[in-house]
């Protein structure tokens, strides 16, 4: 028997969908499945009635853990959702298995973005944490807890992390992220696949960021259409739609890092088109930079180096706070940098985008020429 | 007079830029090419020839598999002293970057593995494909907590130093 998820207490719900569906012919499935278009506008479709059902998430690089909606399935307690993955997987044997929603199908199974089989996932509920294996895709349903509805936890996958069986109606916000690469090649960075920075996909939610869709959403950049940079629920930053492209590409050079380890003088000595595996201070801003064409690839100077970058005094768009023990800047707005300077709510403890100001006393503001 | 004229012919007809041409200067190469022309590098040769390309890249790949936060330079530096051309470049790069990789050093990280297998790469003469088992764990972090071992893919290049005797001379992890 083959498990088709629909997101823990929506399974009735699902069935008499499927119902529905048959009924209604391929036209009502068709526009059901585009809501979780791969590779697709999922802006486009997440209007309306459709956007809580067809809520994604862009997840962030290793590290970068985020909250999102999660059910549980099968077990003694829900039969109709058997025992066999939609990959044919049997997940008895399998416990470390979870399901990715959005579609019947791993084509339309998309609220993640469409993970490759067997991609891993680092989820915590509380205080226990497991890794666990997509083998299988699911419907899902609407948010939870305003979050969206992303993941379809294995029962015992989810007794593993202590969640309590609820016969298959168990529904809650769990942590998710993706674990670190393995093996020698990536770990030394030397492997062909750990050249490319992460891939962004630009598929915030409308729940999340209702103006995070804006029709200019260029080269994986989240684009909001207020006239400030947005942090979004991952951590990634969305770029104001009339922003210069060097600023939007600040915005993209530095969703590529976020999450990325704070290292003292990492990512020193190394080409800035070159994505390293810890930051400090500098060397990210010195990333940014690049990123946005600011900074030729071969710059490399510490933080007291920056004061006398570009011109003096704040700009429009961007401008750096470097003294010569410390660095960060705003761009857009939002700050980037590696500590959590402004208190507990200050956002990520390590190099990031943060939503709260901080003091500039200290500093020597800067900005590059033009913006 | 006749004769004069001749030689004064001959002599001029040398004049036109026949016979071989002048070495052209290394500026002047470079501003033709740009790129300054450097001379060609020392032959290099590898501490360990082994008899059979599978085992030499059995070899190779074991060791490179195999390492701790501790060992991984010296590990990477005597897999750069037993391979020649880019693979020698590649564990150089490698074994001076771990030496100062403070995160390798303050996780506890270390990689273990096993080879599966190595298979001549079709269509490719002297590539192989090579197939491991690793997984990557950390003694003071939990990132890697939980994580089953994965499957990897290299492609090896072999040069024959010796009659019968190879080395490594391209290494390149896929994933």
């Amino acid at each position: 028997m083959v498990g088709r998820r629909t997101g823990g207490g929506l399974a009735l719900a699902g069935a008499i969908a499927a119902v529905v569906v048959a009924g209604l012919g391929v036209a009502v499935l068709a526009l059901i499945t585009s809501v979780f278009t791969p590779g697709g506008n999922a802006c486009s479709a997440a209007t309306g009635a459709d956007a809580g059902a067809g809520a994604g998430i862009v997840l962030g690089p290793p590290g970068a853990g985020q909250l999102v909606g999660a059910t549980e399935y099968g077990g003694p307690g829900d039969p109709s959702s058997g025992y066999v993955g939609s990959s044919g997987a049997n997940l008895l044997q399998l416990p470390d298995s979870y399901a990715e929603l959005g579609g019947g199908t791993f084509q339309t199974a998309t609220a993640m973005g469409g993970l490759p089989y067997l991609t891993p996932l680092r989820i915590t509920w509380g205080d226990r944490s497991a890794v666990a294996y997509k083998r299988d895709i699911g419907l899902g349903g609407g948010p939870i807890d305003g979050l969206p509805r992303v993941l379809d936890l294995w029962w015992e996958l989810a007794g593993q992390l202590g969640i309590p069986y609820e016969d298959g109606l168990w529904s809650g916000p769990v942590k998710i992220e993706r674990p670190p690469q393995t093996g020698a090649g990536n770990v030394l960075g030397q492997a062909s696949s750990s050249e490319a920075a992460p891939e962004l996909i630009a598929t915030p939610t409308a729940e999340q960021d209702p103006a995070a869709c804006a029709p200019e959403a260029v080269e994986g950049v989240p684009v909001t259409t207020a006239d400030r940079a947005q942090l979004l629920p991952n951590g990634l930053a969305a770029a104001p739609a009339d922003a210069p492209l060097a600023v939007r590409q600040v915005i993209a050079a530095g969703n590529q890092i976020v999450g990325k380890p704070y290292v003292y003088g990492g990512g020193h000595g190394l080409a800035l088109s070159t994505i390293a595996p810890g930051y400090d201070c500098s060397s990210s801003v010195e990333h940014l930079l690049y990123g946005g064409g600011l900074l030729p690839v071969d710059y490399d100077a510490p933080s007291g180096t920056l004061e006398s970058f570009g011109e003096p005094r704040p700009g429009e768009w961007v401008t750096l706070y470097a003294n010569a023990d410390h660095v960060f800047m705003y761009v857009a707005g939002l700050r980037w940098d590696t500590h959590n300077a402004a208190g507990a709510d200050d956002g990520s403890t390590g190099i990031g985008w943060h939503p709260l100001i901080r003091s500039d006393a200290g500093f020597v503001a800067r900005h590059p020429a033009g913006l | 007079m006749r004769k004069l004229i001749l030689l004064c012919a001959l002599a001029c007809a040398g004049c036109g830029g026949h016979g071989a041409p002048p070495e052209p200067s290394p500026v002047a190469e470079a501003n033709a090419t740009h790129e300054y022309p450097s001379p060609a590098p020392p032959r290099q040769t590898a501490t360990r020839p082994a008899l059979g390309a599978t085992a030499v890249i059995t070899s190779f790949a074991t060791a490179y598999i195999n390492w701790s936060a501790e060992t991984v330079s010296a590990d990477m530096r005597s897999l750069a002293a037993r391979s020649v051309g880019q693979a020698r470049a590649a564990m150089t790069l490698a074994a001076a970057q771990t030496a100062g990789d403070y995160e390798l050093q303050r996780g506890g990280i270390a990689n273990s593995g096993t080879v599966e297998a190595v298979a001549p790469r079709s269509g490719h003469q002297h590539e192989y494909v090579v197939v491991t088992l690793e997984s990557t764990t950390a003694s003071d972090t939990t990132a890697y907590q939980g994580l089953k071992p994965a499957w990897h893919i290299a492609l090896a290049t072999v040069t024959e130093q010796r009659p019968g005797r190879w080395v490594v001379s391209g290494w390149q992890p896929e994933n």
